[in-house]
């Protein structure tokens, strides 16, 4: 009470989560994945930075992107990170991608009745030299899969991918079949039309746009050329290569 | 738990080159449960007049035949063909007088507009349940899909569609939105509005 | 001033003023009485052989446990103390167990080596109020055999908690005749079968009594199968060709 008394029950309460918005998005190719993430972060109708990554780079071929509550997801990427460093200590090499994938899902569950408030999806190049991705929900439950969209637009963009990259609803012409990958150029274009897409109808989505491109080893990254600005981050000559392209988003 | 969610259903409309189209799902829930794979929730109203009732199954049977009563009194007083444009602000203002007890309804509306100079243009609008007209240029949609209709649209239209191009682009959109939409579905029928005629299909999709 | 050499024997986590930990080395000794146990690397997986002392002929030969599994593609023999590899091999398969839940794939066979070899000093006094947990070293060697993405590879641990990568090895109390004769015969691009054969030949060379399907005991672990105690029929199969 205002005068200090305690004469009536009183209830206070902290919410320690909150919704940080943006949509992060990625699509696997035969020999290379794609990974990208919307870089706008919100809380509410105020946009607290138009520059926030939550896309990351976590070995030479594998590349985490985490949605959700920014808190949550930078200090989930800092422990992935760590882990993969006592890895490499341990067992002298670099973490395949699909111990990283389970990895996460043993971290994630291990929060299970304080889980990380984060939507992840990690794409990169498995030991077969195929294109992967897997999508996990916050407690750990995950999936390899071709693509997959979360966030706040994934109702708006996941059934577009649907639609291009598994062709369903479409019959392919008589006598062919639909292809099972796409080449990069094809995905580069889907995956810049799904988040302007995304930015013309979700508010929480725009500013600016981080594409990571991994490309398997000895494999060209073949459409690559046509987009302006893609900056190369490979540490190895000849190894799995890996790129970043950015593109500015609508800031409105 | 939101009322569109009690029945489900979704609608979608666009604009193409001097033509329009609009789609629906057939899905007639209770919450979860199907209760009917042969629901229509599209209804011509005139003949280059098409309304889609998404929203609670009541409404929709009683706005149908509020919306024919009002469109033939209409017709009849003024004894000319209702106006598309016309159309929308009788269902604005139809909805609006129940602005504190409203139908559970976002109508999605098209149709092909007569100019001056004789010739048609398209039309399409939707407003939410108690009348707010939102007139787009290139589509609207409603219902328990509409941010997957959103973002499918999004990405599939462009402007100036032939008719059975903007049929293909109207029907993946509705396709695959309520593919990702639980209580939409159970298959869909699509209308192409033409100066000339209309295109009416019933498609299948995926039945679950 | 100085504490005579016995003095120092006692306590397991002193120096002696020459450097020395006597109780570790006196484990190391206490192996050399073990049973012969001999491993063999080759480009087609790893053979581990064993010798099984039957000490009278009313022992049931086939109770005696001297190679054991730890994962699919991880197998173990021993010699000295087998009880205590007992607590390594455990401590092995568990640390194999929690690889391969924790990152969906097998641990490499170094890995789990040095997983057992950490375990190997953790002899002595307990910290603040902990319990100690072992109050003496392991008397114990292990051959580890195994295969990963760098291929078959065999380890030697002893209970210094050293480990090394070898060829071919023989531990136990007829290893120095047996390392001097695998010296001899063990060649880069050996078969499995001529690997089955050169640990039997080892084996027979240095036992008392006459080698047969009772006394001795074959693993192996190769790329196809992982690994597998070779039963008594196939045993003798080999036992034939020799």
């Amino acid at each position: 009470m205002p005068d200090g008394s305690f004469a009536h029950p009183q209830q206070r309460q902290f919410n320690p989560y909150s919704d940080n918005g943006g949509t992060i998005l990625a699509i696997a190719g035969a020999d290379f994945t794609v990974i990208a993430g919307d870089t706008r972060q919100s809380e509410g109708y105020s946009i607290q930075t138009r520059y926030a990554p939550k896309v990351f780079r976590l070995t030479d071929r594998a590349v985490l992107a985490v949605n959700g509550f920014a808190a949550d997801g930078n200090m989930f990427v800092k422990k992935v990170k760590q882990r993969l460093e006592w890895y490499r200590h341990a067992h002298a090499k670099d973490m395949p991608l699909r111990a990283i994938a389970r990895l996460i899902q043993t971290m994630l569950y291990a929060q299970r009745f304080f889980p990380y408030y984060v939507y992840n999806i990690l794409g990169g190049i498995e030991e077969d030299g195929t294109g992967a991705v897997y999508s996990f929900d916050p407690v750990g439950s995950y999936e390899r899969e071709a693509c997959r969209a979360a966030g706040a637009a994934q109702s708006l963009v996941q059934p577009f991918l649907d639609n291009q990259i598994y062709f369903k609803n479409q019959k392919a012409a008589p006598g062919t079949t639909h292809p099972a990958h796409l080449p990069l150029s094809d995905v580069l274009s889907i995956v810049i039309d799904s988040f302007t897409s995304a930015t013309e109808r979700h508010i929480e989505v725009g500013d600016g746009l981080e594409i990571y491109v991994v490309v398997a080893q000895g494999r060209s990254p073949q459409g690559l050329d046509a987009f302006r600005g893609a900056q190369e981050l490979s540490t190895q000559p000849n190894g799995d290569r890996m790129f970043i392209i950015r593109r500015e988003l609508k800031k409105d | 738990m939101s009322i569109m969610e009690y029945n489900g259903g979704s609608v979608i409309a666009m604009v193409g080159k001097e033509c329009v189209a609009i789609a629906s799902d057939l899905r007639l829930g209770n919450q979860a449960l199907g209760i009917s794979s042969n629901f229509q929730k599209i209804f011509q109203m005139t003949d280059r007049i098409f309304l889609g009732l998404p929203g609670l199954a009541t409404d929709v049977t009683t706005l149908k035949e509020t919306f024919r009563f009002r469109v033939n009194m209409y017709t009849i007083k003024e004894e000319r063909e209702l106006e598309p444009e016309t159309f929308a602000h009788m269902v604005s203002s139809a909805l609006y007088e129940r602005r504190f007890g409203p139908y559970f309804i976002e109508p999605v509306m098209c149709g092909l507009q007569k100019t001056h100079d004789g010739s048609y243009k398209p039309f399409i609008a939707a407003t939410d349940l108690i009348g707010c007209l939102n007139f787009a240029k290139d589509f609207v949609v409603a219902g328990t899909a509409s941010s997957k209709l959103f973002g499918v649209a999004e990405g599939l239209w462009e402007p100036d569609l032939e008719p059975e191009d903007l049929f293909e682009t109207c029907a993946q959109t509705l396709l695959n939105a309520v593919d990702r939409d639980a209580y939409s579905g159970w298959g869909a029928e699509v209308y192409v509005l033409t100066k000339d005629k209309v295109i009416k299909r019933t498609l299948k999709g995926r039945m679950d | 001033m100085f504490l005579t050499r016995s003095e120092y024997d006692r306590g397991v986590n002193t120096f002696s003023p020459e450097g020395r930990l006597f109780q570790v080395e006196y484990a190391i000794e206490a192996i050399k009485l073990g049973s012969t146990t001999v491993g063999v690397r080759t480009p087609e997986g790893v053979v581990l052989g064993v010798e099984k002392r039957v000490q009278s002929p009313l022992l049931e030969s086939s109770s005696i446990e001297k190679i054991m599994e730890i994962d699919h593609h991880l197998g173990c023999a021993m010699s000295g103390l087998t009880a205590d590899a007992r607590t390594m091999i455990d401590h092995a398969r568990v640390t194999a167990q929690n690889h391969s839940f924790t990152y969906d794939e097998r641990i490499k066979v170094e890995s789990v080596t040095q997983a057992v070899c950490d375990l190997a000093l953790r002899f002595g006094e307990s910290v603040h109020d902990e319990d100690a947990m072992m109050s003496r070293p392991f008397g114990v060697a292990l051959l580890i055999a195994g295969i990963d993405e760098l291929g078959p590879q065999l380890f030697h641990t002893d209970p210094s908690g050293t480990f090394v990568r070898y060829d071919a090895k023989a531990i136990g109390s007829g290893s120095e005749a047996a390392q001097s004769e695998l010296q001899d015969k063990w060649h880069k691009q050996m078969t499995l079968q001529e690997a089955q054969i050169l640990v039997l030949k080892v084996l027979k060379q240095v036992m008392e009594e006459k080698l047969d399907h009772h006394n001795v005991q074959l693993a192996q672990v190769t790329p196809t199968v992982g690994f597998e105690i070779l039963d008594e029929v196939r045993l003798k199969e080999i036992i034939d060709l020799m």
